[in-house]
């Protein structure tokens, strides 16, 4: 049996943009059922009556010719080469009664696989259609320009999401140098609110994650990053970035009700 | 057909950023009807069309929208000093079709179609790209969230709504397309 072309040939289309950073989109098939259906291709079998010994054979020679390991990844594979073997073992046994169609072994796998098949023939032609986007420019596709400074007007207004991934980076930072003790300090909520407001008096806007990270603790921090949500949610501030990826600016709303200055 | 409504339209839709929707219209010009928004709309379709404009009018996500003709690609890049747009991945594309197919989905659905045992990686580039938003979380033990294509979605994809989506006859045509060319 030949298994030349088994070997990766080429990374998928479209690899993925770098900031992605990870290693393991540039194998070549997508899943175990992709490299089934791939195989299942290239045989040129028929994809509800599937040569179950034929296509496990190939489909071990792909896994031991792998060179890059992750294990999650090849975990996902090895299921699928289990439940292949699994299968074959079905047809091994002897049987009293010839098997229904319905009780074919390779049935939940043909079925999962021609669902399988639509979703990739689906995104084959959502493809054609990004590709058609490719080459038409909106006003929405623009590179925006350099914000104003001044006014909040024109600055895009930041999702719950936006503003609890950028805590969760600084969570994720804090975890290395956290080796402080932690101050038995009290913050009440209410006082933290009225510091911000005061601060956003001063200051018409704070960087949101400047503004966290210069907590002195986590808890302190944490609690920051609860006011704020609460401000938000009571319109008395808004979260704004200037630009994607930029970072979160939080203003004093000039409609805002009235607020007692501590 | 009101005076100048025509015109109105273009300069209405030429200010906006975001595709404007017809009933956005209506509420600038409250004594016009639907269909006579509508007509106008078709009418400034039909002449920006022609072979004397650069630019024509999109509809995208419910709305109209100005954007350039395919043919001056290279021209608006060079303006913009922009290389080429990237483009999703094939597992985004996947995902982004599986979202939007079987919406509401959660994160384990996706798993199960694409027979990977993770995606959550894949969501959440495509929730920072936004063409995919959180809509809730489903009733089920855990209560996972549910994911929903977004209004950029159908921006990104130049489509009016999700029923533009490709059909099931156009996807069967696709697969038929591929067996044919194995067998």
């Amino acid at each position: 049996m030949d298994n030349t072309d088994l070997t990766p040939d080429a990374p998928p289309e479209g690899a993925p943009a770098a900031a992605d950073g990870y290693r393991v989109k540039l194998e070549v098939f997508e899943g175990p059922l992709d490299l089934l259906l791939f195989l299942i291709r290239k045989k040129k079998i028929d994809i509800h009556d599937i040569p179950i010994a034929v296509i496990t054979r190939e489909y071990l020679d792909y896994l031991n010719c792998k060179v890059n390991i992750n294990l999650d990844r090849e975990a996902e594979f090895l299921f699928m080469a289990a439940l292949l073997i699994y299968i074959k073992s079905q047809f091994l046994l002897p049987r009293e009664q010839p098997l229904t169609e319905e009780e074919d072994p390779r049935k939940p796998l043909v079925d999962r696989l021609l669902d399988y098949q639509k979703i990739r023939a689906a995104s084959v032609l959502l493809k054609e259609k990004e590709d058609e986007q490719l080459h038409v420019w909106k006003r929405t596709s623009l590179p925006l320009l350099p914000a104003p400074v001044e006014e909040g007007l024109d600055l895009i207004e930041v999702s719950l999401f936006d503003l609890a991934e950028s805590f969760f980076a600084i969570l994720k930072k804090r975890e290395f140098d956290h080796h402080r003790l932690l101050k038995g300090k009290d913050i009440s909520l209410e006082d933290k609110m009225k510091e911000i407001i005061a601060l956003l008096r001063e200051k018409t806007f704070i960087d949101f994650l400047e503004y966290l990270e210069s907590q002195e603790s986590m808890e302190e921090a944490l609690v920051g990053f609860f006011c704020l949500l609460e401000l938000i949610k009571s319109h008395l501030v808004i979260a704004v970035q200037e630009r994607l990826f930029h970072s979160i600016k939080v203003w004093l709303r000039k409609d805002a009700p009235r607020m007692k200055t501590p | 057909m009101r005076e100048h409504l025509k015109e109105i339209v273009e300069a209405l839709i030429f200010i906006s950023v975001e595709p404007l929707t017809p009933a956005k219209i209506k509420s600038v010009l409250p004594d016009v009807t639907e269909d006579e928004v509508k007509q106008a709309v078709d009418e400034l379709q039909a002449s920006f069309e022609g072979a004397d404009h650069g630019i024509h009018i999109a509809a995208t996500a419910g709305g109209y929208q100005l954007a350039t003709k395919p043919d001056y690609d290279p021209q608006v890049r060079r303006l913009l000093q922009i290389e080429r747009k990237s483009r999703l991945s094939r597992a985004a594309l996947e995902t982004l079709s599986i979202v939007a197919y079987h919406q509401p989905v959660t994160q384990a659905e996706v798993n199960a179609l694409r027979s990977v045992a993770d995606s959550s990686f894949t969501l959440h580039t495509l929730l920072q790209k936004k063409l995919i938003k959180i809509s809730g979380r489903k009733k089920a033990p855990g209560s996972p969230l549910l994911y929903k294509t977004s209004e950029d979605f159908l921006i990104y994809f130049g489509l009016n709504d999700l029923s533009e989506l490709p059909s099931q006859e156009e996807i069967a045509r696709i697969l038929e397309q591929e067996n044919n060319a194995e067998t």
